[in-house]
């Protein structure tokens, strides 16, 4: 899988203990890292320790159905797409149904959660009317939530819903005109905007699976390729190499480059939640991410 | 875990008392909080010319803080975050973010002073901040100077009231490092803004509120009014000044996507509202024409010329026309400031 899988091991450790489920190590529980250390722990078969983060994720979900940033903090309810994903790969490892009501009310409620669309201006290079997912409520759809919800709704049978599909088409509406997309604006007072490939591998991540003829998905995808390299920081390459091995587009040596990154990370005091990702990212096509599209095209 | 905290009542008067100003009075009837002015009732403001980023910026700083009213007995063992701007860092835009060599010299100087200095941002349109570090080559710098940083983004977060409700917000996140510093020392680029105008010392500022409570872009805060939510957050930050770095500005269509300005100034103040008024006017600006200045003017200081006295430079010496965007929503930037020469 990778030239050195030391590090993994010790991230699967790490993300097996709440200590694994925190942005830094002095920083209090929260949902985001929480599930992306349950979805990773469920990616290498350590469903025990999953379980662990799928039930902390359980008692974070409020009422509605949402899952908010920390304990008690019900809003802004972004990470409600990630504890679905976290509890639905649980369910696959398992063949349980044991977080169903979770995941359903988890769907509901992003089914009924929107961003706030805008009148169109010729400032503005988006269709600003479509809606996805904010990352707050009461304010505009962007990238990388849509896409976060797009990938989940898929992946627990919703692909046909109108919000999903509306999503998909913002998604694909956010792309840059020459490839790639950066937090969700293309063109702005006439001056088209840099891509990045952190939103770049997860919007392409999204997508995957999902026919399309329009040539800026393509041209992302060649974009992404070109702009993902050994010392890339960890966060971006881990999201890149997740949307590239979605496409079956992966650098002939991305596992060489996942060790320093991990490294990286480990001798910081911030960002931590990245470890889990990279751990993601060396399950390349097998990650939970990747598979929970498959037959979500149906 | 909303934490009330109601902590920017008549401590953070007191704290900014004992850091600033010997000889200061608090303005009176000052509507959210007093600033400081000199004997003549003044405010003061520092402008250096002729700054290089291999240069003394060391000295350059330690003069302007201290120009300025800022007194350095009050910071020993106190916390002083340092906030550089890296909203949206490109190696193919250097002039975007503030220079390395600017946030390691007032580093020095507030290390010298026998501060806990860190380091912290929350960059505005990239969720990976070790991707921000490296694009804007402050993280390069921050490990040879061994500076703690943190990230803003992620960090725990407490609540704070809106004292000053100019936005319809009740209340504003704070990361903790930011709400328990006992300084914040806003570093900003001279750059255009192609939504307000200028972008300076207070607009930097929105970067210390964290995406994960207002996401990426902070859309919360557009949605609230970006001029309203400046005075906002600005009213609810613990006591901060400024070190502008001027030596490379941006012109045209900043924040992000201007070119290079080069000015060779360092300004420095430890009234945000009149040294962000100050540098406008260096780019050729109306003050009064930015409707966060405009909103600030008699909250939290002022920007009116003759109620600002000029250290070092005077702002005339250094004026050079930026461009901007030939947009309807600028151009009242370039109507002529009532009163003001300009040479």
């Amino acid at each position: 899988m990778t030239s050195d899988t030391n590090w993994l091991h010790t991230a699967l450790e790490v993300l097996s203990t709440e200590a694994g489920w925190r942005y830094a190590p002095q920083g209090p529980l929260a949902c985001e890292p929480a599930a992306l250390a349950a979805l990773a722990l469920a990616g290498h078969g350590r469903l025990d320790a999953a379980r662990s983060a799928c039930d902390w994720l359980l008692a974070q979900q409020g009422s509605d159905g949402s899952v908010g940033v920390y304990t008690g903090q019900a809003q802004p309810g972004w990470p409600t797409g990630w504890a679905l994903l976290a509890w639905h790969a649980w369910q696959r490892g398992t063949a349980s149904r044991h977080f169903q009501q979770a995941i359903d009310r988890a769907a509901a409620y992003l089914l009924a959660w929107e961003g706030k669309p805008l009148p169109r201006t010729p400032e503005m290079g988006h269709n600003t009317m479509l809606v996805g997912w904010p990352w707050v409520e009461h304010t505009h759809s962007w990238s990388e939530p849509t896409a976060i919800n797009v990938l989940a709704l898929r992946g627990v049978g919703q692909g046909r819903h109108a919000r999903v599909q509306e999503g998909i088409t913002l998604l694909i509406d956010r792309l840059l005109p020459r490839g790639g997309c950066n937090y969700g604006n293309t063109v702005v007072l006439g001056q088209e905007l840099r891509p990045h490939v952190q939103p770049t591998g997860l919007v392409l991540l999204a997508l995957a699976r999902q026919p399309t003829a329009d040539p800026r998905v393509a041209a992302s995808l060649d974009w992404l390729h070109s702009a993902v390299h050994e010392r890339l920081a960890a966060g971006p390459l881990a999201y890149a190499l997740l949307g590239l091995a979605a496409h079956d587009r992966l650098p002939r040596e991305w596992a060489a480059w996942l060790p320093g990154a991990a490294a990286r990370v480990c001798a910081r005091s911030w960002g931590r939640h990245v470890l889990a990702l990279l751990a993601l990212a060396a399950l390349a096509e097998r990650s939970p991410l990747v598979g929970v599209l498959e037959g979500s095209e149906r | 875990m909303k934490h009330l905290c109601d902590r920017r009542g008549r401590g953070a008067m007191d704290r900014r008392a004992v850091l600033v100003g010997a000889c200061a009075t608090a303005a009176a009837g000052a509507a959210v909080l007093p600033w400081l002015r000199d004997r003549q009732g003044k405010v003061p403001v520092f402008l250096a010319r002729h700054q290089r980023y291999d240069g003394s910026l060391e000295r350059t700083i330690r003069d302007g803080l201290l120009a300025t009213g800022l007194e350095p007995e009050g910071l020993r063992g106190k916390r002083v975050l340092l906030k550089p701007n890296m909203v949206e860092p490109s190696r193919l835009a250097p002039h975007m973010t503030t220079h390395p060599a600017v946030l390691l010299a007032a580093a020095e100087v507030f290390r010298g002073w026998g501060a806990r200095v860190v380091v912290g941002e929350a960059p505005g349109h990239v969720r990976d901040t070790e991707l921000a570090l490296e694009e804007s080559g402050l993280g390069e710098a921050l490990a040879a100077a061994k500076l703690e940083f943190a990230d803003l983004n992620y960090d725990e977060v407490v609540w704070v009231k809106n004292q000053s409700r100019v936005s319809p917000l009740a209340g504003l996140y704070l990361p903790r490092t930011v709400a328990e510093a006992d300084l914040v020392v806003s570093l900003p680029k001279l750059k255009t803004h192609h939504w307000v105008g200028v972008t300076l010392s207070l607009k930097n500022m929105y970067g210390t509120l964290p995406g994960i409570m207002y996401g990426w872009p902070k859309n919360v805060l557009h949605h609230a009014g970006i001029p309203e939510t400046v005075i906002d957050i600005n009213a609810a930050l613990p006591p901060t000044v400024a070190v502008i770095d001027g030596i490379v500005g941006m012109e045209g269509d900043g924040p992000i996507m201007g070119t290079p300005k080069r000015m060779g100034i360092i300004a420095v103040g430890t009234n945000l509202t009149a040294l962000d008024a100050t540098c406008t006017r260096v780019m050729g600006f109306n003050p009064q024409a930015v409707r966060y200045l405009e909103l600030a003017r008699g909250r939290l200081g002022p920007i009116e010329d003759e109620q600002i006295v000029q250290r070092g430079e005077r702002w005339q010496a250094v004026r050079a026309v930026f461009q901007i965007l030939d947009r309807e929503h600028l151009r009242p930037l370039r109507t002529p400031e009532p009163g003001v020469l300009t040479s």
